[in-house]
């Protein structure tokens, strides 16, 4: 079967530096994947270039066997690529409502009728007309949850979806990402919180300094001794 | 809300239009200046208060529509209707030959070429004498047409007005105002922001072209000091930033507030109205960076239309 | 009209004098979006500024306009941190169109504040009008001697930034102000006396040209249009850039301005920056995006 996501010996490099070298990735459809590795390790370049942010140096991207690296982000997000930021980026002087709006294609009124809908299943609906800037963290953080559930992608890529959330709001969010592999949609997700990735991901994959270092199902990465020297030093 | 305003409307613009049938020379001469900021201030909101590519070099297309209707007027006898119009045309095809590289540059970048394209045009126009007349000018025919060109600036006025409502109300003006908000998360939520910038800035230059054509036509003679004039991109600005960037009547407020203060008041003191204008820049952008409309609309909850 | 390699030779050095003072002004422009993220647009106001308080410490108090110079900086530090810590630092962290706005209007009420207090008067210092001729080269002694202390001050500026304490604490907000406040750096300090450098480096590109062009309160737009085009060249933020660019604009400039007409040149640097913006965005030698 082809994969959803196909990653193939991807390198980034910023001046000296290599943020993402010789990476590569393959994601099957309807699981969850975890991407984890220190700080500064090429955790979100690597998604900057799967979205088209970046521009790789070498290597391939692929969506369900297309070739996409090179594509402006735009492009790859209406092949199906949804994602959300490290630092919140919603639209604050736009309504929670129209957030969501501005992703659609088509008639308003339907467009109007989901986008309320999508903002219900994350109880915002007394919201939906606050502009987002007013919104509290937590609920901006749903708003681009909902925004990028809007074009219902294929590949879901969440940068950091528990950082700064508090228990309830992040199990409903665990509860969505859950219910989105459900419908046979792939997840992606960098998370810091390991009982977070310990809980959702079915495979993990570690970057650090930029190298994939590791892959496999979470009890099998934690006694990984290189990801351990990773994280603790030598 | 509708039920007041659209009558409101209405009775306005039929004032306007019967005013030159009561009004004074000078009445009438006023109202058409001001037809012509509504229409300047209102077409650099759809660029720089929309989509927040500030644009400082906007007179330029005023500028290329003024040369390109006077041209077309006196070298080839167009009836002026439509010379205005083709300078309009004109326009908007400078801002496609400029929009195309300048606008994949980020802010600041477009800004500051934005304010060198008026500079080069101004050389240029100088410098190809036999075709603009250069330094010295270009004359048009003599022509009475101050009623008809008074009707023709405010159907630009209005209409640029209308197509800012369109715009604003609809799902292109939402795009628009996401690529002010963050343009890379526009990016990732599949919006093409290149083209949607690019027919903001074609649409934003249609009217100072045709608003320049009817300029040179009223005026009889242009050159290119006044008419690159750098002072006059200024005004726009201060006039939207004053009344609200991003709204549709915050143009409007900005240009009747600071053309009937400069009519009234600054005229007479040429450098301490501009030093005013940039002290209202300062003060807009450090305490009120909404404008005026902007915080009634953020204060009391009001529509983008208002 | 014919080229002869002699004409070449004077163009490509009058070139690099040019572009020695562009390169100087430029800097300043570039420090200010290193460590800001802000394009002063009252950058080439602020120069202005500098010529006119040459004319008058010439006229004035009689004194020699390169004596004068290291005055001209001083007080333009303290004008540029001023303004610094009175109105820029209040949008450092806004969104980009506050501070751009912002610095628009500055430049306007600069320039207007000019021509009330000066009136626009074109005015000039008369001083070492002559010219050096050497191995048939003609040069004007005021663009060689601006062109050796844009040099030198340029020098000076980058071993500043490079040896002491406080310039490295400036590069190392311009790379990342958050990783400069973990390190104990003031970061309000630190953009404080940016700007007051940068403005420094702009009163000193005023003093400069103010022997050899016209003073008046409009001089000043073009030189932030230059600068600009000097940052986009090298690379914004990129500080060795601005000394490339600075020189491949004063190069570009005279060389067209002998194949075409000086009226022209200016197109010609228009278009040059298009071509380079479409081509590399980032600037020549490559700079961070904003």
């Amino acid at each position: 079967m082809t994969p959803v996501l196909e990653v193939d010996g991807l390198v980034k490099s910023f001046g000296g530096v290599t943020a993402v070298d010789r990476v590569s990735l393959r994601l099957e459809a309807g699981a969850i994947y975890g991407l984890i590795g220190p700080n500064g390790s090429g955790k979100t370049t690597l998604f900057n270039c799967i979205t088209g942010v970046e521009r790789a140096d070498a290597g391939r991207v692929l969506l369900d066997g297309r070739r996409v690296d090179g594509l402006p982000p735009w492009r790859i997000a209406r092949l199906g690529v949804g994602r959300t930021f490290q630092t919140i980026r919603i639209f604050p002087e736009l309504t929670a409502v129209e957030n969501l709006l501005v992703v659609t294609e088509g008639d308003w009124e339907a467009a109007c009728a989901r986008a309320r809908e999508l903002l219900a299943t994350v109880k915002l609906e007394r919201l939906a007309d606050e502009y987002a800037g007013n919104l509290s963290y937590g609920q901006q953080k749903l708003v681009e949850f909902a925004r990028m559930l809007m074009r219902d992608p294929g590949l879901v890529l969440l940068d950091e979806p528990a950082a700064g959330v508090n228990r309830t709001l992040l199990n409903d969010l665990l509860d969505a990402v859950r219910a989105l592999r459900d419908r046979g949609r792939t997840v992606l997700l960098v998370e810091h919180d390991m009982k977070v990735v310990m809980g959702l991901c079915e495979t993990v994959f570690v970057l650090d300094h930029g190298e994939k270092i590791a892959e496999g199902p979470p009890g099998f990465i934690q006694g990984d001794e290189r990801v351990i020297e990773a994280y603790f030093g030598r | 809300m509708r039920r007041v305003v659209l009558p409101a409307l209405a009775v306005v613009l039929a004032a306007l239009a019967v005013y030159p049938t009561v009004a004074s020379g000078y009445g009438v001469r006023a109202m058409l200046q001001l037809f012509m900021w509504v229409a300047l201030a209102g077409s650099w909101n759809l660029i720089s208060g929309l989509t927040g590519y500030v644009s400082f070099g906007h007179i330029a297309f005023f500028g290329a529509g003024a040369y390109a209707t006077a041209l077309a007027i006196a070298r080839w006898h167009w009836p002026w209707p439509v010379a205005a119009l083709a300078g309009g045309v004109a326009a908007c095809l400078l801002a496609l030959v400029i929009g195309y590289p300048c606008l994949r540059l980020k802010g600041p970048y477009f800004a500051i070429s934005m304010l060198g394209l008026n500079e080069v045009l101004r050389a240029l126009v100088s410098y190809f004498e036999g075709l603009t007349g250069g330094g010295s000018g270009l004359s048009l025919p003599t022509l009475e047409a101050t009623i008809p060109i008074y009707y023709a600036m405010g159907a630009v006025a209005v209409a640029v007005t209308a197509l800012a409502y369109a715009i604003i109300t609809s799902r292109f003006g939402l795009r628009l105002m996401t690529i002010r908000e963050d343009e890379v998360a526009a990016e990732a939520m599949g919006i093409d922001t290149a083209r949607h910038k690019l027919a903001a800035f074609l649409l934003s230059a249609a009217g100072p072209g045709i608003v320049g054509g009817l300029f040179a036509r009223d005026q009889g003679f242009i050159e290119p000091l006044s008419t690159f004039a750098l002072v006059m991109t200024i005004t726009m600005i201060v006039m939207v930033l004053f009344g609200g960037k991003g709204t549709v009547w915050g143009p409007v407020l900005g240009a009747v507030v600071l053309f009937v203060s400069q009519e009234l008041v600054w005229a007479r003191f040429p450098y301490v109205h501009q030093l005013l204008f940039g002290a209202i820049i300062v003060a807009v952008v450090l305490l009120m960076p909404r404008g005026v409309l902007g915080v009634l609309q953020q204060r009391y909850r009001l529509p983008r239309t208002i | 009209m014919t080229i002869t390699p002699q004409m070449l030779g004077q163009v490509v050095i009058s070139g690099i004098l040019a572009g020695a003072l562009y390169a100087m002004v430029a800097l300043g422009l570039s420090l200010i979006f290193g460590v800001m993220r802000v394009i002063n647009v009252a950058h080439g106001p602020l120069l202005m500024l500098g010529a006119f308080a040459t004319y008058f410490l010439y006229h004035g108090l009689g004194l020699n306009p390169y004596l004068g110079l290291p005055l001209v900086m001083v007080v333009m530090f303290g004008v540029g941190a001023l303004v610094q810590r009175t109105l820029v630092a209040r949008v450092v962290d806004a969104p980009e169109l506050q501070s751009l706005l912002l610095t628009f209007g500055i430049a306007i009420a600069l320039v207007n504040l000019a021509q009330l207090a000066f009136t626009s008067d074109i005015r000039s210092v008369e001083y070492l009008t002559a010219s050096w001729t050497v191995g048939g080269f003609a040069f004007s002694k005021s663009r060689v001697i601006a062109g050796v202390l844009a040099v030198a001050i340029t020098a000076g500026a980058f071993l500043f930034l490079g040896r002491t304490r406080l310039g490295k604490a400036i590069r190392a907000t311009s790379q990342s102000p958050d990783v400069a406040l973990v390190c104990g750096i003031d970061v309000d300090r630190i953009r404080m006396i940016t700007f007051g450098l940068a403005c420094a480096l702009a009163g000193a590109g005023g003093a400069l040209i103010a022997v050899m062009v016209a003073i008046q309160p409009e001089m000043g737009q073009i030189w932030t249009f230059k600068s600009f085009l000097v940052i986009v060249l090298g690379g914004a933020g990129n500080y060795p850039g601005a000394l490339l660019g600075g020189i491949l604009l004063g190069l570009v400039e005279q060389l067209s301005s002998l194949l075409l007409t000086a009226q022209l040149s200016e197109a010609v640097s228009y278009v040059l920056l298009v071509l380079v913006l479409l081509v590399r965005p980032t600037g020549l030698l490559g700079g961070r995006a904003t």
